[in-house]
């Protein structure tokens, strides 16, 4: 890509290298079309969030295939191996640190991104499988994180998944086939490993490149949404190509990331607690910081009781998403301007308030167990 | 545009410009082993932001003067806007903080006497519900005072920019217009210097990173034993100490029979096996 | 220069007068030439004929091409069957229109307003790339060091009871010492295995022929000595690694060799009690270990395994 003009007039051996391969592969034309889609509006900060997954998530994949060189995904060398990549493997405990902050800066990106789109209204006509994609890829990375959590198997691992696995097997009809299947058998045991392994590291990722690559291909057929305020006029005057100048914001807005997540990996390293056994003894079981909310929900009283659980846990967030995934075939005003939405609007802050509320009421509720 | 607008319109930009850069200090401090959000660190952090403040603030305020206002900004703005939002900050931002620290410590009790007179007179509310109910109590009061007092905060700002809008010159052209004149302060007129220099500069900060990041991690589990530290120290026991000197001497004698053998004269070779017997015989020293 | 080609909406004259216009074209997948024009007669509202290229005699201009038949000849030219062909846009053949140039015109999109500074576009692209590299460059060298660490393990200078030279009842005899030994990789549990070495008593003669007259030194990993094998020291410890490919190899006596040898099953290779190459592929004599036997007899070694297969000695362990 070079755009100083070349002045002398035998091309050099970058740009014959390129030639080469634009004769054979049509390379300028494809990345014309790949990088000059117009952004009507003008490029904002505020679409940076896709992109910025798209980021983290190759990093978590590159991070992932390195911590592979030396986990081993069986009973009595998980812990060990994990261990091992802490303290002995030169800078092991960094990959594995920003791994397991890049995964909640994943689910942070998410809940931003899913929001974006939500307030701008991107998911209504003609973007309605966008945002269906789009569900199922945040159910893919919930699912990510739910699955990596077990592998260092250590208390903390073992027993949240086992709590998480309790709790679906509480779903009527299908709840014990379901936990089964997970667990791959009655009690936790090195069948569970084994297929949280897989379905990590081989099921998870070809569900999320593939979904990745059709949110991304639907998206570009479909065209950005743009703004959600301002006449055609004033619109088309400040379009821009996404590339350059979404594209930079793009490129900071991932480095700022990067640099959160090295940070957090720096301020609090991955530190394992004692190997897993089957008796919990002093350790209180809790989900990864994302489930706290759902977890503290069920910790009310109007949840308890065998089929109360199964409600709080699963059919009430199951309806909701439900609910998210009908959300373009009931709205179908065609109206964007959020604050011309208040329904969604208030809808929004009250969701993102309840998830704060419960969030922060399990860490305090920690307190209290202790 | 009111104050308050104007406030949060420079603000968050600002804040987001100097963000990347300051990230890359406090992660550099991290490496070292210091904390950026106390002592030392903290300082330097600080003292590294003035100037990345500096220069954000001058450069996101003038884009928001030629972009929203239509105004042309005077020069060096940047810094004297600077100095009055940071003395303004100086006073009013320690006073948000005593504010809304004593609104929560406040609500907190009146929460908490609250519930207990539910608790004596009414019922028992579990632990769960009470958390939340707890929370929600002391939490909106607190919450709203905050709101308001960052709300004056931005007005505060806000006006000490608005300073700044009156002596500016009006711009007149299309959108376009203004977005090439803001490009300007964007667009080095050298590229490759800057470019070289900023390239430069990232990868020798690299290079100070991996220099600086501990190979092993800062924070070992308790339990762990390292691979490399086992040294086992050769534990000495008397008996056997005696016993292989006994050893020593009683070879030494059959050696020296052997040799009045072999060398009737009764010389003793040089490195002979006299020499080859005391070496066997010394315990093996790592 | 190749001669023009027809272009759509182009007239087309026969030779005595015009017949119609070019409303569309025919190329053939495979040459990627044009195999036929298809003429619309009269001013838009006949048949379309289907004209084989090569009745194409001139194309002076954009606006007409000449074709060779006549009016009558033209009218008795196929009609198009429509049905019987794609256009490009139903599929796709490489390279088909690199060298087509029959369009009358473009479809044009307005370059946005924002994007005519090219200083612009080339300063945020290079910027965008000098953050790129930025942000990959950090892992760089913590990825390779995390790589690279259980390639190169520090030495192993533990010394290890074989046997006791008692044993031994001849000289410049091959006599096997076996032992065990822990072994522990990375985090897996220690495990137990067995090796074996060749003790030889020698005799002067012969440990003139190992040690030249000279103390073996043998050194750690920092240039440090560990140990030095004397060399008046009559007992000699072979690694039981053939140095060609690392099998165990024996002591034997065969009809050439009768008072025996070392012999490597492997790829025959023949040592005598010097450690000497006799025969075989093997690059270097055996290899001699850090030996220590003290005054009860107790013979210990360092165990240190050679790279095989190569002419210098290379510490592997």
């Amino acid at each position: 890509m070079n755009h100083e003009p070349n002045l002398a007039n035998e091309p050099n051996v970058f740009e014959k290298v390129v030639d080469f391969v634009d004769e054979r592969v049509g390379l300028k034309t494809l990345q014309a079309k790949m990088l000059n889609e117009p952004v009507p509006g003008g490029s904002r900060w505020a679409y940076a969030f896709g992109s910025v997954l798209l980021f983290i998530f190759i990093l978590q994949v590159v991070t992932g295939i390195l911590l592979m060189f030396y986990y081993v995904p069986s009973t009595d060398h998980a812990y060990a191996s994990t261990q091992y990549i802490i303290h002995e493997v030169d800078y092991g405990w960094f990959l594995l640190s920003y791994h397991f902050w890049g995964s909640s800066a994943m689910v942070v990106m998410v809940f931003a991104h899913m929001s974006q789109v939500f307030l701008w209204g991107a998911y209504k006509k003609p973007r309605e499988l966008i945002w269906l994609v789009g569900l199922a890829l945040f159910g893919l990375v919930m699912a990510f994180g739910f699955t990596g959590y077990l592998l260092p198997w250590d208390q903390r691992a073992y027993w949240a998944t086992v709590v998480g696995v309790e709790i679906m097997d509480k779903t009527p009809i299908v709840g014990d086939f379901m936990a089964r299947f997970l667990k791959g058998g009655p009690t936790p045991g090195q069948m569970t490993l084994s297929r949280f392994f897989v379905i990590h590291v081989m099921v998870l990722p070809a569900g999320l490149m593939a979904l990745a690559g059709l949110h991304i291909f639907l998206f570009r057929k479909a065209g950005p949404a743009g703004p959600f305020r301002g006449t055609p006029e004033e619109i088309k005057a400040k379009t821009d190509y996404f590339f350059p100048r979404q594209i930079w914001k793009d490129i900071v807005a991932m480095a700022s990331v990067f640099l959160i997540i090295c940070s957090l990996a720096f301020i609090e390293p991955v530190v394992l607690l004692h190997e897993a056994t089957p008796d919990p003894g002093d350790y209180h079981p809790e989900p990864e910081w994302y489930f706290l909310f759902l977890f503290q929900l069920l910790r009310l009283k109007i949840f308890g009781g065998e089929f109360g659980q199964f409600l709080g846990a699963v059919a009430i967030p199951g309806a909701f998403m439900a609910f998210l995934a009908a959300l373009p075939f009931i709205d179908r005003s065609p109206e964007r301007d959020i604050f011309k939405r208040p329904l969604a609007l208030i809808g929004w802050i009250a969701i993102m308030l309840g998830i704060l509320i419960f969030t922060v009421s399990a860490i305090i509720n920690r307190e209290f167990l202790d | 545009m009111s104050n308050v607008k104007l406030g949060l319109l420079v603000l968050w930009p600002t804040f987001w410009t100097g963000f990347p850069i300051k990230m890359v200090v406090a992660l550099l401090l991290l490496a070292a082993h210091v904390h950026p959000w106390e002592g030392v660190g903290l300082e330097a952090l600080l003292l590294l932001s003035i100037p990345i403040d500096i220069w954000a603030l001058g450069l996101c305020a003038r884009t928001v003067f030629l972009e929203r206002l239509r105004v042309d900004p005077p020069q060096g703005m940047g810094l004297r806007l600077w100095a009055y939002w940071a003395g303004f900050s100086v006073v009013y931002l320690p006073l948000l903080y005593f504010a809304v620290g004593g609104v929560k410590a406040l609500a907190k009790s009146a929460t908490e006497a609250t519930i207990h007179f539910v608790e004596e007179s009414l019922m028992v509310i579990p632990i769960a519900e009470k958390i939340t109910l707890e929370l929600v109590m002391w939490g909106m009061p607190t919450t709203i005072v905050l709101i308001v007092l960052v709300y004056g905060w931005l007005f505060g700002l806000g006006a000490l920019a608005q300073r700044f809008v009156r002596v500016s010159t009006p711009v007149d052209g299309t959108f376009q217009d203004i977005v090439y004149k803001w490009d300007l302060l964007r667009i080095p007129k050298d590229q490759p210097l800057l470019l070289t220099a900023f390239t430069g500069a990232g990868v020798v900060l690299v290079f100070v990173f991996w220099g600086l990041i501990p190979v092993s991690t800062p924070h070992p589990h308790e339990d762990y034993e390292f691979v490399n530290v086992k040294k086992v120290e050769p534990k000495i026991i008397p008996k056997d100490v005696i016993k292989s000197a006994e050893q020593v001497l009683a070879r030494a004698e059959a050696t020296i029979k052997e040799l009045e053998k072999e060398n009737p004269k009764g010389e003793l070779p040089k490195n002979g096996k006299a020499q080859a017997a005391k070496e066997g015989s010394k315990p093996p020293t790592k | 220069m190749r001669q023009m080609q027809p272009k759509l909406t182009a007239k087309a004259r026969c030779s005595d007068k015009e017949v119609g216009r070019i409303s569309k074209v025919i190329v053939d997948p495979l040459s990627h030439e044009l195999s036929h024009v298809v003429v619309r007669e009269g001013n838009g509202q006949g048949m379309d004929r289907q004209v084989p290229i090569d009745q194409v005699q001139e194309v002076p201009n954009e606006e007409e091409i000449i074709l060779r038949c006549s009016s009558e000849e033209f009218a008795r030219f196929p009609v198009l069957d429509r049905d019987l062909y794609v256009t490009i846009k139903d599929v796709e053949i490489a390279h088909l229109e690199d060298n087509l140039h029959v369009e009358p015109g473009e479809i044009l999109v307005p370059y946005p307003r924002l994007e005519h500074g090219v200083p612009r576009r080339s300063f945020f692209s290079n910027m965008t790339h000098a953050i790129g590299l930025l942000i990959a460059l950090p892992f760089a060298f913590p990825v390779l060091k995390y790589l690279m660490k259980p390639m190169y393990r520090p030495f192993d200078n533990s010394w290890f009871s074989v046997g006791n030279i008692s044993k031994i009842k001849k000289e410049n005899i091959g006599y096997q010492f076996k032992f065990t030994r822990g072994f522990k990789e990375a985090f897996m549990p220690e495990q137990q295995i067995e090796k074996n070495i060749w003790v030889v008593k020698a005799t002067p003669e012969v440990r003139k022929a190992v040690y030249g007259g000279k103390d073996k030194k043998f050194y750690d990993d920092k240039g440090n000595v560990v140990w030095v094998n004397k060399a008046n020291v009559p007992y000699i410890g072979y690694s039981g690694k053939c140095p060609h490919l690392g099998c165990g190899y024996k002591w034997r006596r065969t009809k050439n060799f009768p008072d025996g040898v070392f012999l490597c099953p492997c790829h025959l290779s023949i040592y005598d009690e010097a450690g000497k190459v006799l025969d075989g592929p093997a690059p270097r004599p055996l290899d001699v270990l850090p030996m220590d036997v003290n005054a009860a007899g107790e013979v210990k070694i360092i165990d240190i395994e050679y790279k095989a297969g190569v002419k210098d000695q290379i510490r592997l362990l």
